[in-house]
């Protein structure tokens, strides 16, 4: 608040006073009045309306000074009502009653939305359970039938993947309340994950390799089961027609972390799209060229690898491979806890 | 012939289970009437109970509680919940092992037929015509012959011959093997059957795996 911008407001006030002071004025000359009287006459009443206005702009100044600092200080800006000092003015009283209505007004706006995002994020959790039984039933029938197609098992297999995808993505946005640190080794992990994916694999032929994965991390179990998943899913998804599918997974272990690396010899990533891949509803131009892409996968992945304090990047060179490097960092807090 | 009991409420999923289950040689008994599971579970007299975690008016969590208290008849869980703390807390009301929907059919199989074997010990060698079968040294011994089998071709092999005489298809060798961490794709699940067969003429026995074409392989 500057002294400059406050007179200039009350530019109005200052004419109004102007006016009155030279009808006085005009009235003392009238009356004959001694030009030293006038002077003093002149004199107090600009004094009066220099002081008014003087202890006017130190009070609000100081109200306002406060108001704009703490604004400046906060980091949700919304909060400010809660800042406030009693203004001790009227203007101030009124402004100070409109911030706190609004806050509560929005206070009561987003819990309300915040209610109907968990309703919906209940209703989906639900959904995918009840959508799991009639895939759990086509999958018995097709293996009740062999002379189904496999073809039909990868579908379904997909299906379900997708399914899961929607669920996690649910689960992510607030996965801190969702975790079970333990430790686990990364074979059983890999197997899990191997063992959904066989028929996928078996269908394409594709060859598997992996080494060295007895060793233990820090992580949550279902949480990891996921991204090596999701990790892999890409691999499946952005294989090179023109070969088989080799994908390589490996653990490397150095004395503060453990290194997961996935290496497959698809199709890569362009070095232009390589920096953006974390990003959500990113696509690139592989996304672009073929297979359907939500530009969710790396991302929620991303997410939750910085919500588990585990690492990742990405190495790749198109049209030779790609691979994804998770890194776990020891912690020794943990593990003095179990 | 082991009796299996199923409580699965989904109707569709109760059936294809039981054809699962017949097909692959169990007695099937279904729980219809879900309002009094646990004296079903506990009359049944079954060999195992597959028990879903959902179920109308009760879950299988406070069921498997009860059930526990009486009998120490194996139980696996089902479900489609997805997280780890269910199996935390289902192994600790004491079921056997947990399967999450949707399942594949063949793992099922395979949980099913581990949990019903841990019971009983685990002979060391076998016999198949002749030739003595040791899974410890991971041989075949027929006289003064001996061939030392790889880890793949062990694996196939005992599959094969605890089936024996019965068509054992490849998606059942490719999950098995897969499940034991050898993660073999088409060709090299060909390539060690054709070389078991080797180990075997050379023991003397020919044709000792049939090829049933689309279906799988008969150890004869």
């Amino acid at each position: 608040m500057t002294f400059r911008n406050y007179v200039k407001d009350y530019m109005g006030m200052g004419i109004i006073n102007g006016v009155i002071l030279i009808m006085i004025l005009i009235f003392l000359r009238a009356f004959r009045v001694e030009e030293s009287a006038v002077f003093v006459v002149i004199a107090l009443y600009v004094a009066a309306v220099m002081l008014s206005l003087l202890w006017d702009y130190f009070r609000k100044k100081k109200f306002f000074d406060h108001l704009l600092v703490s604004l400046e200080e906060l980091d949700k800006k919304y909060l400010v009502s809660e800042m406030i000092a009693t203004p001790g003015f009227y203007e101030g009283d009124i402004l100070t009653e409109v911030l706190a209505e609004c806050d509560k007004s929005m206070a009561e706006q987003v819990a309300d939305y915040r209610r109907q995002n968990q309703m919906f994020r209940e209703y989906i959790e639900t959904w995918v359970h009840e959508a799991k039984i009639p895939i759990a039933s086509l999958r018995l029938m097709c293996h009740n039938h062999p002379d189904l197609d496999a073809k039909m098992i990868s579908q379904l297999k997909l299906l379900d993947d997708n399914i899961n995808n929607v669920l996690f993505y649910a689960r992510s946005e607030n996965a801190q309340k969702d975790y079970l640190i333990k430790e686990i080794s990364l074979k059983k992990v890999f197997h899990e994950v191997a063992m959904n994916n066989r028929v996928i694999f078996q269908l394409m032929g594709a060859s598997i390799d992996a080494k060295n994965l007895d060793i233990s991390v820090l992580t949550d179990e279902k949480w990891l089961e996921f991204m090596m998943g999701q990790i892999i899913a890409n691999s499946v998804k952005y294989c090179d027609a023109n070969r088989k599918l080799e994908l390589s997974v490996w653990g490397e272990e150095a004395s503060d972390k453990v290194l997961l690396h996935i290496h497959d010899n698809g199709i890569g990533i362009p070095a232009s799209d390589l920096p953006r891949v974390f990003e959500k509803t990113f696509t690139g131009e592989n996304g672009r060229k073929g297979a359907a892409s939500t530009g969710m996968g790396l991302y929620i992945v991303k997410n939750l690898c910085d919500k588990l304090g585990h690492g990742i990047h990405i190495l790749s060179k198109e049209g030779k491979y790609t691979e994804v490097v998770l890194t776990f960092f020891k912690n020794d807090f943990y593990k003095m806890k179990h | 012939m082991q009796k299996i009991l199923v409580v699965e409420d989904n109707e569709t999923l109760r059936e294809e289970l039981k054809i699962l289950l017949e097909n692959a040689g169990y007695e099937v008994a279904l729980v219809r009437d879900f309002s009094n599971v646990g004296k079903q579970m506990a009359d049944a007299g079954s060999d195992l109970v597959l028990l879903d975690i959902n179920l109308p008016g009760t879950n299988g969590e406070v069921l498997l509680q009860d059930f526990r208290k009486e009998k120490d008849t194996p139980v696996i869980m089902l479900t489609s919940r997805t997280g780890k703390m269910d199996e935390v807390l289902s192994m600790s009301f004491g079921a056997d092992d947990y399967i999450m929907k949707p399942y594949n059919p063949t793992i099922l199989l395979l949980r099913i037929s581990a949990v019903l074997k841990r019971g009983l010990r685990k002979e060391q060698t076998r016999h198949y015509h002749d030739v003595e079968v040791s899974l410890t040294k991971g041989s075949l011994t027929r006289g003064d012959k001996e061939q030392i089998l790889t880890k793949n071709e062990m694996i196939i092999f005992e599959l094969l011959l605890e089936q024996q005489g019965e068509i054992v298809s490849r998606d059942e060798l490719m999950t098995t093997l897969w499940d034991n961490d050898e993660f073999l794709n088409d060709n090299a699940l060909s390539v060690n059957i054709s070389r078991l067969r080797g180990k075997l003429a050379d023991l003397g026995i020919e044709d000792g795996i049939e090829t049933r074409k689309k279906q799988g392989y008969v150890l004869k």
